[in-house]
């Protein structure tokens, strides 16, 4: 049996996965909240590896489940974690209700979008994994190697662009010094 | 017990996708809202893998895609950070209530 | 010679007619200066219908009827003509009217003379011979109702000549009134005849109601008509008649015209306009024949008529008043005649009446002047033939007698008496007050007066052929008459019968009847028209009131619904715009909330309309 159609192994990952995405933002704490994305990143790519795409699975446990929790980590180093949040109101409880409403009825409507009376399956999977890598290169350096191309350059651009602001707000800011 | 189908997925990711919203606009932490993007970027993942995987056998472009997105998505977290970063020196803060002044 | 003057009779119609409009409008142009052209054209157009009729009549074979007529009107198969019918009846009542119309214009010359405005008078005595000669020669009864309305309004105009002066323009308005209900009833007789003649008979021309035709008529619609319709058509032609003739309930109308001038009353009284009702009368005799209670009817009336008005005539101190009842009292019996079917001593009755009564007003004293000494002879003269002492009264008296009951004859009799005695006692109420003068009358006066006293006699002779004089009762009771006035008045011309005289002066109140009774009722009757109209129709209070509940209830409905809807969607908004402030707050997880909800409305809805599209599809393709 394939993994894909497997019950024993999809339902116990998407009940941890949806379990530990509540427990992110339930937390209270910013850490606990930060660990349990590890685990729901985590779980997001074992389903992808199980969905057949091992290359995706990689890139998603290296960056969002490792680096990306590192540097949001790290950011969390900077504030001051011994002042507590007192910011609960009664007054969000109605807008909850109202947002939780709603998210109900978002899911239904997709839900009714996705529904097989819809939407046509034609479902086929032939292709293993050696062949999707295959694919996946020859497409990625052949058919999409200007959006590659395009994608490394916004991301130096990124780091380029972050630095010079830095150094500007920072011009900026010695300047309002100066003239106090 | 019953096959699972590209529903079961779709539905997945689906969940994650509102949980993601619903922690942006619930929670007062930046990080945490930066974590709920992540979600949602995820689930978007998820769906792109779950099409590419059930529909495309010849072409995977989902796959690609999903690529693009998690490059797009860490730009994302880096831009986010680095105003956390100057919004926090300003303000002293981690709530994002205080930074309506944006 | 005969046919040329039948076939000219038109012009003794239409030569007045001519007269009246070259007088009337001819003074534009300043015609009624000469007042001898005047005077010759209307004597002229009297004299030639005197000629024309009399060498027509004295020629004419008694049964030739002599008609022409030619459309007038078409209403599809509808047809009213116009044209001449000439018999003998027509040819002697015209004969009668142009005479005496011919010497009362003769004595009006004279009458006249300082009037001013003259010639309007002359004017309308010849508008008043052509509705007479056009009503008299007149071919079917349509066009006799057209003559019959212009007679009216001719009598009007007469009357109220004098219209500043108020008594005569209120005289000739009640005059003019009254005969409207005679006018009504005849134009309803006739569309009643003509529209049952048109539904029922089998030849649609008879509708046209022509004089010829009258038996057909007659007999056709008291053989078809199971309604009462003959008799209501009868019952009205009747009443016209009496109305006309100034007979038992509608004789008021005649004492109101004596404020007319004496030429005017002459003709009035005489030949023309109560001739009238007889002359109707007579034409419609075929009606009247096949039910005999019509008959009866003219006899009862006639003779309460001559009763009640020889009775009323005995107390008069206004002479012209008196011979105004006296005038309805030999109507009466003229119609008494005819309702013995005696037609011949009617008609006989009728012209010696005619000479007679004018000859009587045309010898009256005028106002505040002293009486002429040959004025009174000759008044006296004709009065005693006037009561069937001498003359043609004598004879005419006799041959309404003849053959009749002793109840009728007593009747007869005794009016006979009441005729002299009143006739002598307006003499000497007359001479009373008046006095006499030895002063010659005017020449032109006199020749008309004269005139007709030989007129009379004439006729006398005419009759004397035929008169018999054995019927003697009439004469005697007459004579006694004269003898008893004489003496009861000769020492005191005022003296009262103790109770009758208050009943005979006021004419046994039938006028005062009329206006306590009628015009009363009418003036209650309007002040309860408007006391409805002032309390119920023009009090619009329930309307008001109508109008303020349903004003109310709608201020509720507006007040508390719709203003309440609008409140509701005002405050709805405002809550809106309220959570709409609160997610502005510069809040971006509120954007996002915002934006959230947004969106799943909207793929709500396109959700909801897929579905609904897709059931709408699928229940189209069945």
């Amino acid at each position: 049996m394939n993994g894909i159609f497997n019950p024993i192994v999809f339902y116990p990952s998407a009940v941890l996965m949806i379990l530990f995405a509540v427990l992110a933002i339930k937390f209270k704490n910013i850490f606990y909240s930060l660990l349990s994305a590890i685990v729901v990143f985590f779980l997001a790519g074992f389903l992808f590896y199980v969905l057949g795409a091992e290359y995706n699975a990689v890139i998603q446990i290296a960056i969002y489940g490792v680096a990306v929790p590192v540097i949001l980590g790290l950011a969390v180093m900077f504030t001051d974690l011994k002042k507590e949040d007192k910011t609960t109101s009664n007054k969000n409880s109605f807008y909850k209700i109202l947002l939780l409403i709603f998210s109900i009825i978002f899911v239904f409507s997709l839900l009714f979008v996705i529904s097989p009376y819809t939407f046509d399956y034609n479902f086929s999977n032939s292709v293993n994994s050696y062949d999707v890598i295959s694919i996946f290169g020859e497409k990625l350096f052949k058919k999409y190697v200007l959006a590659f191309e395009f994608v490394s350059i916004l991301l130096t651009m990124i780091i380029v662009g972050l630095i010079l602001i830095k150094k500007d707000s920072k011009d900026f800011e010695s300047e309002e010094l100066c003239k106090k | 017990m019953q096959e699972i189908t590209m529903l079961h997925y779709l539905f997945i990711s689906m969940i994650l996708f509102v949980i993601g919203i619903l922690g942006i606009i619930f929670s007062k932490h930046v990080i945490k809202v930066l974590i709920s993007i992540e979600f949602i970027l995820t689930a978007v993942n998820l769906n792109f893998i779950t099409f590419a995987t059930f529909l495309d056998n010849a072409n995977f472009e989902g796959y690609i895609l999903s690529l693009f997105y998690v490059a797009i998505g860490a730009v994302e977290l880096a831009v986010a950070l680095y105003i956390f970063y100057l919004m926090y020196d300003k303000k002293k803060s981690e709530n994002l209530d205080k930074y309506g002044d944006l | 010679m005969l046919e040329l003057f039948l076939e000219n009779i038109y012009l003794t119609i239409l030569l007045p007619f001519w007269i009246f409009l070259i007088l009337m409008i001819g003074r534009f142009f300043s015609v009624y200066l000469n007042k001898k052209l005047i005077y010759f054209l209307t004597l002229f157009s009297s004299a030639f219908g005197v000629l024309l009729s009399s060498v027509a009549l004295f020629n004419l074979p008694s049964d030739k009827i002599l008609e022409t007529s030619m459309p007038f009107m078409k209403i599809n198969d509808f047809i009213i003509n116009c044209g001449l019918h000439v018999d003998k009846i027509s040819l002697i009542f015209a004969l009668v009217l142009f005479l005496v119309s011919f010497l009362v214009q003769l004595f009006s010359i004279s009458y006249m003379k300082n009037e001013k405005k003259s010639y309007r008078f002359f004017a309308f005595l010849n508008f008043f011979n052509f509705s007479m000669a056009g009503l008299f020669f007149s071919e079917n009864l349509f066009q006799t109702y057209f003559f019959w309305e212009i007679a009216g309004l001719t009598s009007y105009l007469l009357i109220g000549f004098d219209y500043l002066k108020k008594e005569k323009s209120t005289a000739s308005k009640k005059v003019f009134i009254i005969n409207r209900i005679g006018d009504t009833a005849f134009i309803g007789a006739l569309i009643l005849c003509s529209y049952f003649i048109y539904a029922y008979a089998p030849n649609k021309n008879l509708a046209t109601l022509s004089l010829v035709d009258l038996n057909t008529i007659s007999t056709i619609l008291y053989a078809y008509a199971s309604s009462p319709i003959y008799e209501i058509i009868c019952v009205m032609f009747m009443i016209s008649a009496l109305v006309k003739s100034a007979q038992f309930p509608f004789y008021t109308w005649l004492q109101d015209a004596m404020e007319a001038k004496l030429p005017v009353s002459a003709l009035l009284h005489s030949a023309t306009l109560v001739a009238l009702g007889v002359y109707l009368t007579v034409r419609l005799l075929p009606f009247y024949t096949l039910e005999p209670v019509f008959l009866k009817l003219f006899v009862i009336i006639g003779i309460i008529t001559a009763f009640i008005c020889s009775l009323s005539a005995c107390a008069q101190n206004h002479p012209k008043k008196a011979l105004a009842y006296s005038t309805s009292a030999q109507l009466g019996l003229i119609f008494f005649a005819i309702g013995v079917l005696n037609i011949k001593a009617g008609l006989v009755l009728f012209i010696a009446h005619a000479f007679i009564k004018s000859l009587l007003f045309i010898t009256l004293p005028r106002e505040n002047e002293k009486w002429n000494y040959f004025n009174f002879i000759v008044f006296l003269i004709s009065g005693l033939s006037l009561s069937g002492v001498i003359f043609s009264g004598l004879i005419a008296k006799e041959m309404l007698i003849f053959n009749l009951g002793n109840l009728d004859t007593i009747l007869l009799s005794l009016l006979s008496f009441l005729c002299s005695f009143y006739l002598v006692r307006t003499a000497l109420v007359v001479y009373a007050t008046q006095g006499l003068k030895k002063e010659r009358p005017n020449s032109i006066e006199m020749f008309s007066v004269l005139f007709l006293l030989i007129l009379n006699i004439i006729f006398y002779i005419y009759l004397h052929k035929t008169a018999q004089y054995k019927i003697t009762e009439p004469f005697w009771s007459a004579l006694f008459g004269w003898i008893f006035a004489y003496v009861l008045y000769i020492k005191n011309a005022f003296y009262k019968v103790p109770v009758l005289y208050q009943l005979s002066q006021n004419g046994f109140y039938l006028d005062d009847f009329y206006t306590k009774s009628c015009s009363n009722f009418y003036l209650k009757f309007t002040d309860f028209c408007s006391f409805i109209e002032q309390t119920y129709l023009s009090n619009y209070s329930f309307i008001e009131k109508t109008i303020r509940f349903g004003i109310t209830i709608f201020a509720f409905i507006e007040n508390k619904v719709m203003n309440g809807v609008i409140r509701l969607i005002e405050k709805s908004f405002k809550r809106i715009s309220l959570l709409d402030l609160k997610a502005q707050n510069s809040s971006i997880q509120a954007y996002n909330a915002y934006a959230f909800i947004i969106i799943s409305l909207i793929l709500l809805c396109v959700i909801i309309a897929y579905i609904i599209i897709f059931f709408l599809i699928g229940g189209l393709n069945g």
